[in-house]
């Protein structure tokens, strides 16, 4: 919080006016905030969508045309959020929970995604390679992730091992064929005037192929992380006994419709955030997109 | 020509797979050795053959891991018998129907407001935010609410796959109206076109490749979500067919379920990459 | 961004597609409510939609010799479940109209929750028949060796509802204790498996797991004593007994017929019992011998569910049993005791037992 107050040098931004340099950050926020309250149009649509149907929830809970097993209103889902902040969920705290989640989901979209980049950037370059693979890919690609979840517990038990492999296998198709798309897409006539620089393979690859595949390689990761958060719920519904998605089972066990919503709200919050920070963090890396 | 996971095609690109077919008999063979297909076909045998090994030779036990012809058995066995009361063809078609019919009205659906979302500003602010939040959430966190609603038949699976497929296919109708050009827009009307017919001719088909690729990855998806949904509260279906094996133990069941899911999903792949090809023919044409 | 500049170049039709929009919302907004009773409804007095368990109590002979279709003189339309709470879930959802073996528990926590269904009779007083069973090799001698280990039984039933006074009587808690929630079935399979430890769960998977190194760790008795009383109810959802009355007194006549038959012929009964749970006439025989199956008059004396007016002791039972799942946070509140009396309906039981 405190480097709120604090000023800091912005990196290099040939835009920023001399003056922007010196104001605090907060500053800086409440100006855009004004800028944002200055908006017109849309941003008002959207606010004002938001409101209405915010409003229309709440009229229609109070009024009791809808029972609070099928639709909890705003102030009992506040109020079971509370709950859940402050006392947990059959002990273990919502943080705990959700950090569980979260490792699980790091954990397996990381290992999927870079096994599953490597061997598509194998698979794009050689032929070969792509030959003997894709079949696995083909077939594992669309083959839903719970059935074979099912045989993974058969093999491994129940427990966080058949999670972590579902979870690998779940983003290594994605992020396979996406890094495979990247490489067959890279212009030829890059190649070719990189070659006739004098450039030797590996240099292609890490100067021309490679930052030029980035762009497909971060759409894989985006599908590929969504992919795998939605069956890390779904795996921890089946085969687990803590994180967000059995919470969710559990409440929904006893009907506890509140917190049933309330870990819908923050899983899907979660799972917005984990999208847009691998936005930004392409938007940080690949800042070439888009431009030929 | 190959289709990038975006939906774009360079037409400058690396992989040169149109100039290594030539139309002589010894060509093509020549052709297809070094493209090294043959080498799919391997590595499918012997993948086979390592099953099959693993559990002739009782390396893995063969409880956990029935071999092919012990499946290829159980195939025929259903076939005749069912399994617990349903039928093979029983069980593809619920996982087919849920899985069609939630997909088909999200597209019904989903395209017509994606389009207007793309038009008009305001509309698109309206919706987006509630759209772009429906994509991350994991369908099966809602399913219980669905059935709540819905009660325990297939309405609220259907409503569940709906809820999967919806976001995908708007967002990505939405995107389709935005990356049409501006300056065809602008020709279409210079020659006299009225606004339907500019929306017809213009907007539309360009947007369409993006709507494919939107209906692709919805198709994917909506696939993988069917086997989830019949989790809760099913009778049947291929999903319900497998978890049902794996409470009694039927390990052969849930092999053969997983092998008859993998080529449903692989044809359903196929078809629509076809119907992409046969209708979307301008794609990567600028 | 080219929207803005198309809609500013062309300035469309926007009215038509907002009229588009607005009419689809209404259309789905108009047809929601009809729809969903159209879902619900569709049922006619030829049609039951009843949820059963595999197990091995007299409730299987009603529904594996058709007795309940007989005297209901409707046709059943069965579905199994694993666990209370998918009952619970079901009636919500309006899906079912009848369902059999109905735990005292989950009919706690869906009646403080107005769930619109009835308590309409008693199966049994489970007693020993539900309890825990460890995995020999686990080496569980105490409830202190339960820490680290992992226990399965279906959330939301009576079992669950054991386990958690179970952990609660000896201080355990569920980051001590893995409890994991699993279907009958499935227990069965992960037991195999070598997955969980323990299980809390009736038979017939409780009589498998036994038989599959598996030994009683008993604490039925000790619960029961701390007031842990569960029991087996038949319930039917309040819309539908208030249109087919005689269906419902016919159900519980049917029912009344399969209990004679255990209580008359056990060899018999237990044979057919056998057939329906898929275990051995003696593994049956051995199960039923564990409730306590009471019969059809005596659910109307004040020990139990009591009479029309005259409401029994059943209603503390369950008053007991929702304030320990409040204590649980597994339901919000629980209501007064007089919510339990009006929940039980036992009009039809009195008709049924008049004959």
């Amino acid at each position: 919080m405190l480097s709120l107050f604090r000023t800091s040098a912005p990196e290099g931004r040939l835009d920023a006016m001399p003056s922007m340099r010196e104001e605090p950050p907060l500053i800086v926020i409440l100006r855009r905030l004004h800028r944002l309250a200055a908006l017109p149009g849309d941003r008002w649509v959207t606010i004002a969508t938001l409101g209405f149907v915010i409003l229309l929830w709440a009229m229609v809970t109070n009024l009791g045309l809808v029972r609070d097993l099928f639709l909890p209103g705003p102030a009992l889902l506040w109020a079971g959020f509370v709950d859940l902040f402050e006392e947990g969920y059959k002990s273990r705290t919502l943080w705990e929970h959700a950090g569980l989640s979260l490792e699980r989901v790091l954990g397996g979209f990381m290992t999927g995604a870079i096994v599953g980049t490597v061997l598509g950037l194998g698979m794009g370059y050689n032929r070969k390679i792509e030959a003997f693979f894709s079949p696995f890919i083909e077939f594992l690609r669309p083959l839903p992730q719970l059935a074979y979840l099912v045989l993974l517990i058969v093999w491994f038990g129940i427990g966080e091992t058949s999670q972590i492999i579902l979870l690998f296998l779940t983003g290594l198709p994605v992020s396979a064929v996406a890094a495979m798309d990247g490489v067959k897409s890279t212009p030829v006539q890059r190649v070719q005037a990189a070659r006739s620089l004098g450039a030797g393979d590996w240099q292609i690859f890490r100067y021309v192929v490679f930052p030029s595949a980035l762009h497909e390689i971060f759409t894989g990761a985006r599908l590929a992380i969504g992919v795998v958060y939605a069956t890390l719920i779904a795996a921890e519904m089946i085969a687990g006994s803590t994180g967000l998605g059995w919470m969710i089972l559990d409440a929904g066990r006893f009907l506890r419709s509140e917190y049933v919503f309330v870990g819908i709200i923050i899983i899907g919050l979660m799972g917005f955030a984990l999208d847009r920070l691998l936005l930004y963090l392409e938007r940080r890396v690949v800042h070439w997109a888009g431009k030929s | 020509m190959r289709r990038s996971l975006t939906g774009t095609v360079n037409a400058w690109r690396l992989d040169r797979s149109d100039a290594s077919r030539s139309s002589t008999k010894s060509g093509v063979l020549r052709g297809w050795m070094r493209d090294g297909r043959w080498l799919s076909i391997v590595s499918v045998l012997s993948a086979f053959v390592a099953w099959a090994i693993l559990s002739a030779f009782r390396v893995v036990p063969s409880d956990l891991l029935p071999g092919p012809w012990e499946v290829f058995r159980t195939l025929v066995a259903i076939l005749q018998d069912g399994y617990r009361g349903t039928t093979l063809w029983q069980n593809i078609f619920a996982t087919l129907y849920r899985c069609g019919g939630g997909f088909l009205l999200a597209c019904v659906t989903g395209i017509p407001l994606g389009l207007a979302m793309g038009y008009n500003s305001k509309i698109g602010a309206a919706f987006d935010y509630i759209v772009q939040f429906m994509r991350p959430l994991p369908p099966l966190s809602y399913l219980v609410l669905l059935i709540l609603w819905l009660g325990t038949g297939d309405s609220s699976k259907i409503a569940l796959l709906y809820l999967t497929a919806f976001p995908i296919v708007t967002s990505s109708a939405m995107a389709g109206v935005r990356s049409v050009k501006t300056q065809k827009v602008q020709a279409a009307l210079s020659l006299g076109a009225g606004q339907w017919q500019v929306f017809l001719h213009v907007i539309f088909p360009s947007a369409l490749p993006l709507i494919f690729t939107g209906a692709r990855i919805a198709l994917a998806v909506t696939f993988s979500t069917v086997v989830a949904a019949e989790l809760m509260a099913a009778k049947d279906g291929l999903g319900w067919m497998v978890f049902s094996a794996s409470h009694f133990l039927r390990n052969d069941v849930i092999i053969l379920g997983i092998i008859v899911l993998g080529v449903l999903g692989m044809l359903l792949n196929r078809l629509i990459l076809s119907l992409d090809a046969a209708i979307v023919h301008w794609r990567g044409v600028e | 961004m080219n929207s803005k500049y198309i809609e500013t170049v062309i300035q469309l039709g926007r009215r038509d597609f907002m009229q588009l929009v607005a009419a689809a919302s209404g259309a789905a907004a108009l047809s929601w409510p009809s729809a969903r009773t159209a879902w619900a409804a569709g049922m006619n007095p030829d049609m039951i939609n009843a949820a059963f368990f595999v197990e091995t109590k007299p409730t299987m002979i009603g529904k594996g010799q058709g007795w309940f279709e007989q005297s209901a003189s409707a046709k059943f339309n069965w579905s199994e479940v694993g666990s209370g709470a998918e009952i619970n879930t079901a009636m919500a959802a309006g899906s079912i109209d009848v369902a059999f073996s109905f735990g005292s528990s989950p009919a706690a926590a869906g009646i403080s929750q107005s769930i619109p269904y009835e308590v309409v009779a008693m199966v049994d007083n489970i007693g020993p028949a539900e309890d825990m069973v460890v995995r020999k090799a686990a080496n569980i001698k105490t409830p202190a060796d339960f820490k680290g280990k992992k226990v399965a039984t279906p959330f939301g039933s009576t079992s669950h509802f054991r386990l958690l006074g179970f952990l609660e009587l000896h201080n355990l808690s569920q980051s001590d204790v893995t409890v994991l929630d699993m279907n009958p079935n499935a227990e069965v399979a992960a037991w195999h498996r070598g997955d969980i430890d323990a299980v809390y769960v009736w038979s017939p998977a409780k009589a498998q797991m036994l038989a599959d190194g598996g030994e009683h760790f008993p604490t039925s008795q000790d619960l029961d004593a701390h007031g842990y009383v569960i029991a087996d109810l038949i319930i039917a959802r309040t819309e539908f007994l208030q249109k087919y009355p005689d269906a419902v007194t016919g159900i519980i006549k049917g029912y009344g017929r399969a209990l004679d038959l255990w209580k008359t012929k056990p060899d018999e009964a237990a044979a057919i019992v056998a057939k329906e749970a898929g275990v051995t006439p003696e593994v049956a025989k051995n199960n039923l011998g564990e409730y306590d199956f009471v019969s059809l008059k005596d659910q109307l004396s004040p020990t139990w569910l009591g009479s029309p007016g005259k409401p029994g002791k059943f209603a503390d039972v369950l008053k007991r049993t929702a304030d320990f799942l409040v204590q649980q946070k597994s339901i919000r509140s629980a209501p007064s005791v007089e919510a339990f009396e009006k929940a039980i309906n036992t009009e039809f039981l009195s008709r049924a037992v008049q004959g």
